[in-house]
C-alpha cells in the first residue's frame, strides 16, 4: 500500500501539469458561444509527447493513465483522453486516435466523435472496432460541453479484435469515472474560487457554514471517487472498475446541482467556464446506464449471483 | 502508487485471522453484544489481552524498549482493522496501545512510564478518556475541570460526561484547567488518575449504544500528587493534540461495516433475496461508500508511514467513515428489518445500535467538515 506516485509517475503528472497549466488549456469563450472548445494544441501535444501510451508503460502503468485523464478532464479545454489512454493501449493491435468508444451498442450521440477517427464497440462478448471514413460523421449540437456526433453504425467496416471485452469494459469504467471525478473536482474549485471572492451580506459567501459544509462534504465524495479510479486503475479488478464508476456517477447529480447553486446566476452564463465541467459531468453520470447499472456490475463481481 | 498488499502485509492478516479463529469462543457474539465497555467485553479483554501479548500482537508497533517490536505503521493498522471487524475482543485496551501508550512514552516521566507502561504491554490496564464536559463537547478548549495546586499536589474538582469505560478503569487519563478557570486551551493540564482516588464518584448513563458505555464522572477534592500530571502545566493541549493525531483515524469502522454488509448479503442470500436489482444495486451502494472510506483512511495511515506531518487527510477520511458506515446500517435495515427487530442476530444488532455514534464520539462529523472547509478548501472566515 503506497499512495506516493513513484518517481516517474511524479514525473510524468509534473511535465502534464506544466502542459495543463499553459493558457491553450486555459478557458476561452468560443465564438458563437459554442459550449466546447477542443484543445487541438493540448491534444497534440500530450500525443507527441508519448503521453497516451504511459498505461503500458512497466513504470507508469494504467495508474499513471487514469491520474492522466482526471488531470486532463481538469482542463477548461477538452481532449480526447480517456479512450486513448486507457481503452487504445489495450485493443491489440494499432488503432489511430482520436478514438470514440461506444457500450453495449447504446443508441444516440456519442462523444468525441466529431474528431475521432476510429470507433471501438464494447459489448458483452466482443469487442470492435471500425475506422470512421471521412464524412461518415454527423455533428450533432449538444448541450453536453462535448464535440458529438452520430454515424451510421451499420455502415461501418467493423472488425473483431483479440481483446478480452471484460476487461476493456473495466477500463473504461476506469476512464470514465477518472474524468468524472476530474471534471467534478474542477468545477468544485471554480466554485470555491468564486464563492471566496464574492460578498454578500458583509462577507464571503464561502464564509457561510451552509455553503461551506456542502462543499465540503463534495470534496470528501470527489476525493472518495478519485482514490477509488485510481486503485482500479491499479489493481485491474473488475468489481474495483465497477465500484468506482457508480460511487462517481452516484455522487456527481447532487454536487453538479449544488456547484450551479453557489454559482448563482453567473453560473448560468456561457462566459464562465463552470458549465464546461458540470455539462460534461452531466453526460458521464448517465454513461453505461449509470451509477445503479454500475453498481449491479459491482455487486456481480463482489457477491456473484444471487 | 500501488493499493495492493504486500505478501508480508496479507501474511500479517492471515496470522491475525487464524489466531482470532483459534481464540475467540463460539459465545464471542453474544459476548461482544453490548459493546467494548460492557462488563463482559471488558472481562474478557483481560484475559485475551494477555493472549495478544503472547503472540505479540497487542503492542507490535511499539518500541522494544516498552516491549514491543518496533513494526510498521501498517502492521499495527491491520491489527486494528481485523480485531474491530472481529467486535474489538481488546475492549477499552484498544485506546492504550493506540495513543496512550504511545503519549505517555513521549511526555510520561520516568516514572510514569515504569508504573503505567509495563502493564499495558501485558494487557491488563484500562483506562479511560476524561475529556468532556457537559459545557464542553466540541468546544472543547472550554473545559472547566480545575486541578489546584496544593504543596506537593493538586486537588481537583469538576466534572466530566460521556466517558466511556469509566466504571471499569483503573485510570483516567484527564484534562483539567491549572489556570484561570475559563482559561482555554492554555490553561490546560494533563493527569493520571487512579479511578479508586477518593472523591471521584461515577455514574453510568443509560443509553442507547450498548452497556457501560457513557458515564458521568464527578471530581470533588480528589487530590493526586504533582508527579501524576503529564508534562507542563498549559501544554495539556499540545499533548493530546499529538496524541490524537497518532490515532488520527479512530476506529476502522469501514470494516466493520464492509464485514457486515457481507454478511447480511449472506443472510439475504440464503433466503433467496438477492436476485432483485434494487437490493444489489444498494448492497454495491453501501459496498462502495465503504471502499472510498477505507482508502481515505489509507491514505492517513500512509501519511503517517512514512512520517508525513498530519494534514487534512483525516479529516476527509473521517466523514467518509460516517457516511459508509450509515449507508450499511440502512441497507440492512431496509431490507433485512427482522434481523434488528429481534433478537437472534446478536452481530447485526450489536453494529446496528453502535453505528448511531460514529459521526459524534470522538468528534462531530460537523466539526470534521468545518476542518475540511477551512484546511482542506482554504474556504474563508466568516467576518
Ligand atoms: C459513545 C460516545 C462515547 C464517548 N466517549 C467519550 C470519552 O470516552 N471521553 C470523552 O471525553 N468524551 C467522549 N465522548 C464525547 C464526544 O467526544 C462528544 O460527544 C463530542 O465531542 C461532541 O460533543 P457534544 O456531544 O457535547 O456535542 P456538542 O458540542 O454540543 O455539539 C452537538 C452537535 O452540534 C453540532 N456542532 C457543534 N459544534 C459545531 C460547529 N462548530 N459547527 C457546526 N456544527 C456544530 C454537531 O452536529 C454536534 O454533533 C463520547 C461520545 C459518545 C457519543
Amino acid at each position: 500500500m503506497r499512495f506516493e506516485p513513484n518517481d516517474s509517475q511524479a514525473t510524468f503528472a509534473g511535465v502534464l501539469g506544466q502542459m495543463l497549466a499553459a493558457p491553450q488549456a486555459g478557458f476561452q469563450a468560443v465564438p458563437d458561444w459554442g459550449r466546447f472548445d477542443y484543445g487541438d494544441r493540448l491534444d497534440r501535444q500530450l500525443a507527441e509527447n508519448g503521453f497516451f501510451d504511459a498505461a503500458t508503460e512497466d513504470d507508469l502503468g494504467p495508474v499513471a493513465a487514469a491520474l492522466m485523464v482526471h488531470n486532463v478532464a481538469r482542463a477548461a479545454v477538452c481532449v480526447e483522453c480517456a479512450a486513448s489512454a486507457l481503452v487504445r493501449p489495450f485493443l491489440g493491435r494499432e488503432v489511430p486516435r482520436p478514438l470514440a468508444v461506444v457500450v453495449d451498442d447504446a443508441p444516440g450521440a456519442i462523444r468525441y466523435l466529431p474528431q475521432a477517427r476510429g470507433l471501438v464497440s464494447i459489448t458483452a462478448d466482443a469487442v470492435h472496432y471500425a475506422d470512421l471514413p471521412e464524412g461518415a460523421v454527423t455533428r450533432v449540437d449538444s448541450l453536453y460541453a462535448y464535440p458529438m456526433g452520430t454515424v451510421d453504425r451499420a455502415a461501418l467496416d467493423w472488425q473483431r479484435l483479440d481483446a478480452d471485452p471484460a476487461r476493456l469494459r473495466a477500463l473504461w469504467q476506469v476512464a470514465v469515472a477518472a474524468e468524472l471525478a476530474g471534471l467534478l473536482g474542477a468545477g468544485t474549485e471554480a466554485v470555491i474560487e468564486h464563492v471566496s471572492q464574492r460578498h454578500q451580506f458583509g462577507q464571503p459567501l464561502g464564509a457561510f457554514q451552509g455553503i461551506q459544509h456542502r462543499l465540503a462534504t463534495a470534496a470528501v465524495e470527489i476525493d472518495g471517487a478519485r482514490l477509488q479510479a485510481l486503485r482500479a486503475a491499479q489493481s485491474g479488478g473488475i468489481g474495483d472498475a465497477a465500484a468506482a464508476l457508480g460511487y462517481a456517477q452516484g455522487i456527481a447529480t447532487r454536487i453538479g446541482y449544488d456547484l450551479h447553486q453557489f454559482m448563482g446566476a453567473m453560473g448560468m452564463t456561457l462566459e464562465h467556464p463552470l458549465h464546461r465541467w458540470t455539462y460534461r459531468a452531466r453526460l458521464l453520470r448517465a454513461d453505461m446506464g449509470g451509477s445503479a447499472a454500475s453498481y449491479l456490475a459491482y455487486a456481480d463481481a463482489r457477491w456473484g449471483a444471487a | 502508487m500501488d493499493f495492493t498488499w504486500t505478501e508480508e502485509d496479507a501474511a500479517y492478516r492471515a496470522r491475525i485471522r487464524a489466531f482470532l479463529e483459534r481464540e475467540l469462543p463460539d459465545t464471542w457474539p453474544d459476548i461482544a453484544r453490548h459493546g467494548p465497555g460492557s462488563a463482559e467485553q471488558t472481562a474478557f479483554s483481560l484475559d485475551f489481552c494477555p493472549k495478544l501479548a503472547e503472540a505479540g500482537l497487542l503492542i507490535p508497533h511499539w518500541p522494544e524498549e516498552w516491549g514491543g517490536a518496533a513494526r510498521p505503521a501498517w502492521e499495527h493498522f491491520i491489527l486494528g482493522e481485523e480485531l474491530w471487524r472481529a467486535g474489538e475482543p481488546r475492549g477499552a485496551q484498544y485506546m492504550n496501545v493506540n495513543w496512550i501508550g504511545p503519549v505517555l512514552m513521549k511526555y510520561g516521566s520516568p516514572e510514569q512510564k515504569a508504573r503505567y507502561l509495563p502493564e499495558m504491554a501485558q494487557g491488563r490496564a484500562i483506562w479511560c478518556q476524561g475529556f468532556s464536559e457537559p459545557n464542553a463537547g466540541s468546544d472543547l478548549a472550554s473545559l472547566r475541570t480545575r486541578a489546584v495546586r496544593d504543596g506537593a499536589d493538586y486537588v481537583i474538582n469538576g466534572q466530566k460526561i460521556w466517558t466511556s469505560y469509566a466504571a471499569l478503569a483503573g485510570t483516567c487519563f484527564l484534562l483539567a484547567q491549572t489556570g484561570d478557570a475559563g482559561g482555554g486551551r492554555s490553561g490546560i493540564a494533563i493527569f493520571l488518575v487512579p479511578m479508586d482516588t477518593p472523591g471521584i464518584e461515577v455514574r453510568a448513563i443509560p443509553s442507547l449504544i450498548g452497556h457501560g458505555d457513557i458515564h458521568e464522572v464527578f471530581f470533588t477534592d480528589v487530590r493526586v500528587p504533582a508527579s501524576a500530571r503529564v508534562g507542563e502545566e498549559g501544554e495539556g493541549w499540545a499533548i493530546i493534540s499529538y496524541g490524537l493525531a497518532n490515532e488520527r483515524v479512530g476506529i476502522p469502522r469501514y470494516e466493520m461495516a464492509s464485514h457486515e454488509l457481507d454478511r447480511m448479503v449472506a443472510e439475504l442470500k440464503a433466503r433467496g433475496q438477492f436476485g432483485d436489482s434494487v437490493v444489489r444495486s444498494r448492497a454495491a451502494a453501501a459496498g462502495a461508500a465503504c471502499e472510498a472510506a477505507r482508502l481515505q483512511v489509507y491514505r492517513v495511515v500512509d501519511g503517517r508511514a512514512r512520517n508525513l506531518a498530519p494534514g487534512s487527510d483525516s479529516n476527509l477520511a473521517r466523514v467518509a467513515v460516517v457516511t459508509a458506515e450509515h449507508a450499511v446500517t440502512d441497507f440492512g435495515m431496509d431490507f433485512l428489518p427482522d434481523c434488528f427487530s429481534g433478537t437472534d442476530h446478536p452481530s447485526f444488532l450489536s453494529h446496528h445500535e453502535r453505528a448511531i455514534v460514529t459521526g459524534i464520539a470522538a468528534g462531530a462529523a460537523e466539526i470534521q467538515l468545518n476542518l475540511v472547509a477551512r484546511r482542506h478548501l482554504n474556504l474563508p472566515k466568516g467576518a
